[in-house]
């Protein structure tokens, strides 16, 4: 890749606009900072613990927040991760950009902005999830009831022209979950097995993306969960299962779920890649696809 | 789980595109199949391994391998060493040694102090145990032992938490 000098206008030819070589340079430094970074800087909890950024922006896996509390901070630290995350299915593209904060292993507040792209159909829907989630008791490798925290996340659409229009009653929501963790070590031919269940009180349609309540049903229970196996403690490959609500007869929806690969590179930085089965969104059947994640934390 | 995805790609021809693709009668299928995975992947924890988990570590040379890495890894962190300002070093590594042997189905008995009077009043916080829980690890990986053995001695290990923390 050639660098061109920043002061002159990208010619039409080249195969990327100098803004975007900007953007790839900076990403590779930072990727390399954090890479190389001491573990001093981060949490003292053990590698992985923290998880990865769900797409509501809470530490979780790929579709559910889980009950482990965001980065490695400990009981008398303060962490920060940040996250990106694309998914691409079928019809849609999803773009979730979100950080949190742990404080003292108690207190996770989270920030999350949603953006989905509706390829096929035009335009594009987001929203805004504010969200906090408090450790009750336990930890996930300690305890032998594992760890178990309660949620709640506070969703606002930007726009809710599209939502109301498919008959969602509310274009702002707010979600409540109970979730527990616990790591069995050793289960599966010597490694060690993490079980995740997250019961959540919800009216949100598609996550909130399609507004909140319907014609079909407003609030109710519904059942997450999620299986990993760490094939090294550095790699965790596992399924994750969302069921969800359907509140709008205009729009049915499907429970979500997905395959899981995450990679922790350090305390720092992990890389989630996921094959997606999301069912029937906003009319469109069957949305498979791809969904890559970084993540980063101090 | 790809019994799951067939199942679901079965019913989706079945139906014409209006219909709902989940009764909930199927929601609850595909819920109890992945909570049985899920369960019967939490048995398998109490499955008897192949071979006592003594002898998977190495035996009582490779444990006391295992105990003198790990001695010298906490003499070069400043966070923890500073506990054992008061430790005769020798006998310290004889009783971890020992515990090690016993947790490990060895033929020793660990006959140290209760782990929460062993620790108390040291003012640990989690900081210091998960230091010590990776210096353990490393020290394993170290002295050659398999990644199952390891999972296994640190999951023996992991309930003497609430004990340790106990009296701080």
């Amino acid at each position: 890749m050639t660098l061109y000098p920043p002061c002159l206008p990208p010619a039409r030819s080249l195969p990327f606009s100098i803004p975007c070589v900007r953007h790839m340079l900076a990403a590779c430094l930072a990727v390399t900072l954090l890479i190389s970074a001491p573990p001093t800087l981060a949490g003292s909890r053990i590698l992985a613990t923290g998880a990865v950024t769900a797409i509501e922006g809470a530490a979780g896996g790929g579709l559910s927040p889980w009950a482990v509390l965001s980065s490695t901070a400990s009981d008398q630290e303060i962490g920060v991760t940040a996250a990106a995350t694309r998914a691409w299915v079928d019809d849609y593209r999803l773009t979730m950009t979100g950080a949190s904060m742990n404080i003292y292993d108690r207190v996770e507040l989270s920030v999350a902005r949603q953006t989905l792209d509706l390829e096929t159909l035009g335009g594009e829907l987001g929203q805004d999830i504010y969200a906090a989630k408090v450790r009750l008791f336990g930890d996930v490798l300690y305890h032998p009831w594992g760890i178990w925290s309660v949620g709640l996340q506070h969703k606002r659409l930007v726009d809710g022209a599209i939502p109301t229009a498919l008959g969602a009653d509310k274009t702002r929501g707010n979600d409540v979950y109970l979730s527990a963790s616990k790591l069995l070590f050793s289960a599966v031919a010597g490694r060690n097995v993490l079980l995740n269940a997250t019961l959540r009180n919800t009216d949100a349609n598609q996550g909130g993306l399609l507004g909140f309540g319907g014609d079909q049903g407003n609030r109710s229970w519904v059942a997450e969960g999620s299986v990993g196996v760490f094939i090294t403690p550095r790699w965790i490959v596992g399924a994750e299962y969302r069921q969800k609500p359907d509140n709008l007869s205009a729009a049915e929806e499907d429970d979500w779920q997905s395959l899981y690969s995450a990679y922790f590179f350090n305390k720092h930085l992990s890389l989630t890649g996921a094959w997606l089965d999301l069912g029937d969104i906003a009319g469109l059947p069957s949305q498979h696809g791809g969904y890559l994640s970084l993540q980063a934390a101090f | 789980m790809a019994g799951i995805f067939h199942f679901r790609q079965l019913f989706k021809r079945d139906t014409m595109s209006y219909q709902r693709q989940h009764t909930s009668k199927q929601r609850a299928l595909i819920a109890l199949i992945f909570a049985a995975v899920a369960f019967s992947l939490a048995g398998c924890a109490h499955q008897a391994p192949s071979a006592p988990l003594y002898e998977r570590l190495g035996g009582q040379a490779s444990i006391n391998a295992v105990v003198e890495n790990l001695l010298y890894r906490i003499a070069d962190d400043p966070d923890v060493v500073v506990f054992f300002a008061n430790t005769n070093i020798d006998l310290f590594a004889e009783s971890l040694a020992s515990q090690l042997c016993d947790v490990s189905g060895g033929p020793c008995r660990y006959e140290g102090p209760p782990m929460d009077r062993a620790h108390q009043h040291m003012g640990l916080t989690d900081v210091h145990f998960n230091r010590v829980v990776e210096h353990l690890d490393a020290a394993m990986q170290e002295e050659g032992i398999t990644l199952g053995a390891r999972n296994e001695l640190l999951g023996r290990l992991a309930p003497m938490y609430s004990d340790i923390m106990r009296l701080q």
